[in-house]
């Protein structure tokens, strides 16, 4: 017994000694782990998060919810497809698509990412996570491409959840265009989905504009209420008139880029332009964010 | 222990972003031209009403109706002669000339409004295009499509 365990204790320190060798030759680089084993960190700290599991439950029940109350109720007239409910499924799944845009794909891009980096201001933890011997710039990679993983999931199941929810209830009758034509279910419903999708330009734009937030503001509230206020303001921004070319670029145009897909003669500059304005929003906003984790003082915590 | 410092010293660089956005904004608006025209709210609506007018005369079981012979033509205008028609607001007045499902030339007054994301809210007269409900051929009760109506158009038409 004895005997065995100076054996092992012998092994031990025979093995850590190797590696110290190791490490301190040629191939300390080595030692560095890879941006995906960064990455599969964030995804498991994420995944124990209880907020993520509640929102994509969230995603996937409370569409069918509305649908169902809807079913009851005298139509929204004031929110477009609003006055068709009844008529289509396909209608309540676009009209659920324009009250989303109002706050709600704001708030669905921000809960995640607007808290992904300052929750480590949160809880202290910098310090712990940057004396893993990972970079910032991996750390910063792993957690933007694991908010926006989650943000583009949690669409995903709310619009399949919309969806098909809609279509269950309501049923599969064609769908009143926006130019006074119907359109047959079998074609309306791929250009529902299509609708759906014309989401994530925007949604991945608000993505890193609370990655941004999440970073500068070093406090996991402000991170995710930043966000859905500059939704609101630019939501608000965007119903003004005389605004031309600037209302382009905000990134809540994109949201209602999806119109051009039910005119009789569909137009899509709308959806090429918020992809752009996105793409532009989600550079400059990730850029910034970076430089601004790159150069910060991680002391105290 | 300073894990909640007040963000005093990081209103720098957010202070920095937001002046950079809103000049951005502030340059860009106003320019470009404006999305909500005369031109484009009359070709949208005319051919959407007709649509709707079919529409219409098949549930109330009128046949031999179709767009081309309601040949629909629109003139819109924006709040009377002193205001500019152009942009959004809900003081659009469209006049919808049109042949009805018994043959007659008529003219209709519709209320728009349009919104500023190049969508659309017309009403009609319910005196050319009926009630909010009509009665089909089988005598049950159904929403009248020509009544009140939701289009959209393209802003870079």
């Amino acid at each position: 017994m004895t005997h065995a365990a100076t054996g092992h204790d012998a092994a031990t320190g025979h093995s850590v000694a190797a590696v110290a060798t190791h490490t301190a030759g040629h191939h300390a680089q080595a030692r560095r782990p890879g941006t995906l084993t960064v990455l599969r960190w964030e995804v498991a700290k994420l995944a124990a998060h209880a907020r993520a599991r509640y929102l994509l439950l969230g995603c996937l029940i409370v569409p069918p919810v509305i649908v169902a109350v809807f079913t009851g109720q005298q139509p929204p007239s004031d929110t477009i497809y609003g006055r068709h409910i009844h008529e289509s499924g396909l209608a309540d799944a676009l009209l659920i698509l324009a009250f989303a845009h109002q706050w709600l794909l704001p708030l669905l891009a921000s809960l995640v990412a607007g808290d992904i980096f300052a929750n480590e201001d949160g809880h202290g933890t910098w310090k712990t996570i940057l004396t893993r011997s990972a970079s910032r710039g991996q750390i910063f990679a792993a957690k933007t491409l694991t908010a926006a993983g989650f943000n583009l999931l949690a669409l995903l199941v709310l619009a399949a959840s919309t969806i098909a929810g809609s279509l269950l209830i309501v049923g599969t009758q064609p769908l009143p265009g926006l130019s006074g034509q119907l359109i047959p279910a079998g074609t309306a419903l791929p250009l529902v989905a299509a609708a759906w999708a014309t989401a994530i330009a925007p949604l991945l734009g608000f993505t890193a504009l609370a990655l941004l937030l999440s970073v500068l503001s070093r406090n996991p509230t402000a991170g995710v209420a930043a966000p859905v206020v500059l939704g609101f303001a630019m939501q608000l921004l965007s119903t003004l008139g005389g605004l031309d070319l600037a209302r382009r670029l905000l990134l809540t145009t994109g949201f209602e880029a999806w119109h051009g897909l039910f005119t009789q003669q569909r137009f899509t500059g709308p959806i090429v332009q918020a992809g752009a304005v996105a793409a532009g929003w989600a550079v400059g906003c990730l850029l910034i964010g970076y430089l601004a984790l790159r150069r910060r003082d991680v002391i105290g915590g | 222990m300073h894990r909640t410092t007040l963000p005093i010293r990081r209103l720098g660089p957010t202070t920095a972003v937001l002046a950079v956005v809103a000049a951005v904004f502030a340059a860009t608006a106003g320019h470009g031209g404006e999305d909500i025209t005369k031109p484009r709210l009359e070709h949208a609506i005319a051919p959407t009403f007709a649509n709707l007018y079919v529409q219409r005369s098949t549930i109330l079981g009128k046949t031999g109706v179709t767009v081309a012979s309601i040949d629909a033509h629109a003139a819109c205008d924006r709040g009377g002669p002193k205001v500019p028609d152009t942009g959004p607001g809900a003081n659009w007045i469209c006049m919808i000339t049109f042949t009805d499902d018994a043959g007659q030339r008529q003219e209709g007054k519709f209320e728009v409004t349009a919104n500023a994301d190049a969508t659309y809210v017309a009403g009609g007269p319910s005196k050319l295009v009926g009630l909010a409900t009509i009665t089909d051929t089988r005598g049950v009760d159904v929403t009248n499509p020509a009544f009140e109506f939701d289009g959209a158009f393209d802003p870079d038409s």
